[in-house]
């Protein structure tokens, strides 16, 4: 086994990633992965997206190299760059080449924050050619069956200058999150931070409250992953007002009005 | 050799040739003489050294003396002329007639300087520079005397203003008197006195919000007392923000009748309650002030109308407390149809219930 080789292990799961299934969205991942598709996640911030490919990747038994895109990366980041090493030039696969190469699944996260010219390498790995071009090296490398694009992406943060291109967004089969319904919610805050039944409802209740919100001055509402850390931290024996107000109140919002409301809906429950 | 204080400037009238041809004796009156008219003017002096050794070779010195002082006279009256009469005089002090030269002189001089009008214009350079001496001293007084033109076309103006809004006052005052509660008359009148006093204009304000809070039972007269004082403060730094002040228009304002409150007052929590509504319910919920609605609208839209301040409870988290029941239960109707409820609609009422909260 190479150096390399044994730096793409690195990426597998050994141990299955707890998800609950929402709806068909694992059924389908396995078909688009069938059918050599790439696959596009959309879904607000927190509704278990990476949780969702990293079970599909231990399901699928695919290694998972995830970018978290930011807007400083360019398509260099992802393809690979020379550089220097004692005196010489040696070249350095980047993530998407590393991943392309070995086959496994590559998960781009946010991938509108990244700089336009990363298009250019993912349109032809969506398309019939399934091929990526390393201009640097003047080289093409052909996907094998085995290898995954997938882009996550929040329509809630689109605006008119960050928002994937339509000749991007057609080239994905999309599988649409959202919160999970309140009993799959508790079912996950049970097993995912080790709550009982009745708090889990509470916190669930206080989260259904807090996103009606959401067309009134948030942003987005209480994630799914704010829940487990507010059942986290009661689970250490955190005061439970407490523990919603650091969770689910502060991090959501700066608006001391908006932030005192939430506080009285939590107050309904604890 | 030495010639006194401008004797270094000598040597710039007169060259060498011109003091060689002076017998050496005498160079040093020569000198001084040079020195001496060209005090009155540099040329002069140059012209005065071209010509003496001409005169003192004829070792006559009542004619360098005359000839000098003709010179000087002449040049007194305008240098130009005492320069060309320096030239001149040599040569006319050698015509067979002696007077011609004086002649020449006095007509040069009478030529220069005119005669009625030279001493006109003497004394009118003496006059002017007179009033310009008494004009300058007079600036400062006219300087001032400008300030204060300004300062009083400001206050004629702000009387002005002060008088407009004084009748304003006279006109909207009886109509508020008589929406006055009898127990408030005396704080009230006492405080808007405070107010017109110190600014009209702001009192047509005060008269206004303190016929509410005092009418509204919003502030003890104590209160209403220090709410006005405090307003004067900020009126006497600023006359526009302190108008604003007594509209209740300022944070500052609100804040010190919040302060005075012993109840907890709708405006200040309303986005609160607003959004706890709207929480709990999933509804864009408005709510509104008792004081703002009319009672039949009260229980037709979805709207919650609640008292503008709460004074149940001495501790404004338990007014606070009051008002969240109260806004709970404006949402409950709102979001189940409490006051429009009937049997027709149970099943769906209690399916609806049922996914919400669940069985």
């Amino acid at each position: 086994m190479g150096v390399e080789s044994q730096r793409v292990e690195e990426f597998r799961l050994t141990k299955e990633p707890y998800y609950l299934p929402l709806g068909h969205e694992v059924e389908l991942f396995e078909a688009a992965f069938n059918a050599r598709l790439p696959v596009m996640l959309k879904g607000p911030t927190g509704c278990g997206k990476t949780r969702f490919v990293e079970h599909m990747s231990w399901r699928l038994g695919r290694t998972l190299i995830t970018v978290a895109c930011h807007e400083d990366l360019t398509a260099s980041d992802l393809v690979g760059k020379y550089t220097l090493q004692n005196d010489a030039t040696v070249w350095q696969d980047g993530p998407l080449t590393t991943a392309v190469k070995s086959g496994g699944i590559a998960y781009l996260d946010e991938v509108v924050e990244a700089r336009k010219d990363t298009t250019v390498v993912i349109h032809p790995l969506t398309d019939d050619r399934r091929v990526l071009p390393i201009e640097k090296k003047g080289e093409i490398v052909q996907a094998p069956d085995d290898f995954m694009l997938v882009i996550s992406y929040n329509p809630g943060y689109q605006s008119v200058l960050k928002d994937l291109k339509h000749s991007t967004k057609q080239r994905f089969v999309a599988i649409e999150f959202d919160y999970p319904k309140a009993d799959l919610e508790e079912i996950i805050l049970q097993e995912e931070a080790g709550i009982d039944a009745d708090t889990a409802a509470k916190l669930v209740k206080i989260a259904e409250k807090v996103r009606n919100l959401r067309t009134h001055g948030l942003e987005e509402g209480v994630s799914t992953r704010l829940l487990v850390y507010a059942g986290q931290l009661m689970a250490g024996g955190v005061d439970p007002v407490e523990a919603c107000e650091s969770t689910i109140c502060k991090p959501i919002t700066d608006d001391v009005e908006m932030q005192r409301s939430i506080v009285e809906i939590i107050a309904t429950q604890f | 050799m030495t010639f006194g204080p401008s004797g270094g400037n000598v040597g710039m009238y007169v060259a060498r040739e011109m003091l060689e041809a002076v017998p050496a004796d005498q160079q040093e009156a020569y000198l001084r003489m040079v020195e001496s008219i060209s005090e009155l003017k540099y040329q002069l002096g140059v012209e005065v050294a071209r010509q003496l050794p001409r005169l003192i070779a004829q070792s006559d010195p009542d004619l360098v003396a005359r000839y000098l002082t003709q010179v000087s006279e002449v040049a007194k009256l305008g240098w130009r002329s005492g320069v060309e009469v320096a030239k001149q005089l040599p040569d006319l002090y050698e015509a067979p007639d002696p007077e011609l030269a004086d002649n020449y002189v006095m007509i040069i001089g009478d030529a220069t300087t005119g005669t009625a009008a030279g001493a006109d214009s003497a004394q009118m350079v003496d006059e002017l520079a007179q009033l310009e001496r008494e004009i300058q001293e007079m600036e400062p007084k006219v300087k001032r005397a400008q300030e204060l033109r300004t300062q009083l076309a400001v206050e004629d103006r702000r009387d002005e203003k002060r008088k407009k809004h004084a009748v304003e006052l006279a006109t909207a005052l009886p109509p508020l008197l008589a929406r006055l509660r009898p127990r408030h008359r005396e704080t009230y009148l006492v405080q808007i006195q405070r107010v017109a006093t110190a600014d009209p204009e702001a009192s047509l304000e005060a008269a206004d919000t303190l016929l509410d809070l005092l009418n509204g039972e919003r502030v003890s007269h104590d209160g209403a007392v220090e709410w006005v004082s405090r307003g004067l403060e900020v009126l006497e730094r600023n006359k526009e923000v302190g108008r604003g002040y007594f509209r209740l228009g300022s944070k500052f304002s609100l804040d010190v009748l919040e302060e005075l409150r012993e109840g907890l007052a709708l405006k200040s929590i309303a986005r609160v309650l607003k959004l706890y509504a709207t929480a709990l319910s999933g509804r864009d919920i408005a709510i509104r002030s008792s004081e703002d609605v009319n009672t039949l609208e009260i229980y037709t839209a979805d709207h919650i109308v609640l008292p503008a301040d709460m004074r149940v409870f001495d501790e404004e988290r338990q007014n606070f407390a009051a008002y969240k029941v109260a806004t709970a239960q404006g949402a409950g109707r709102i979001e189940f149809g409490t006051y429009l409820f009937s049997l027709d609609d149970i099943a769906e009422t209690v399916a609806s219930i049922q996914s919400k909260y669940g069985a």
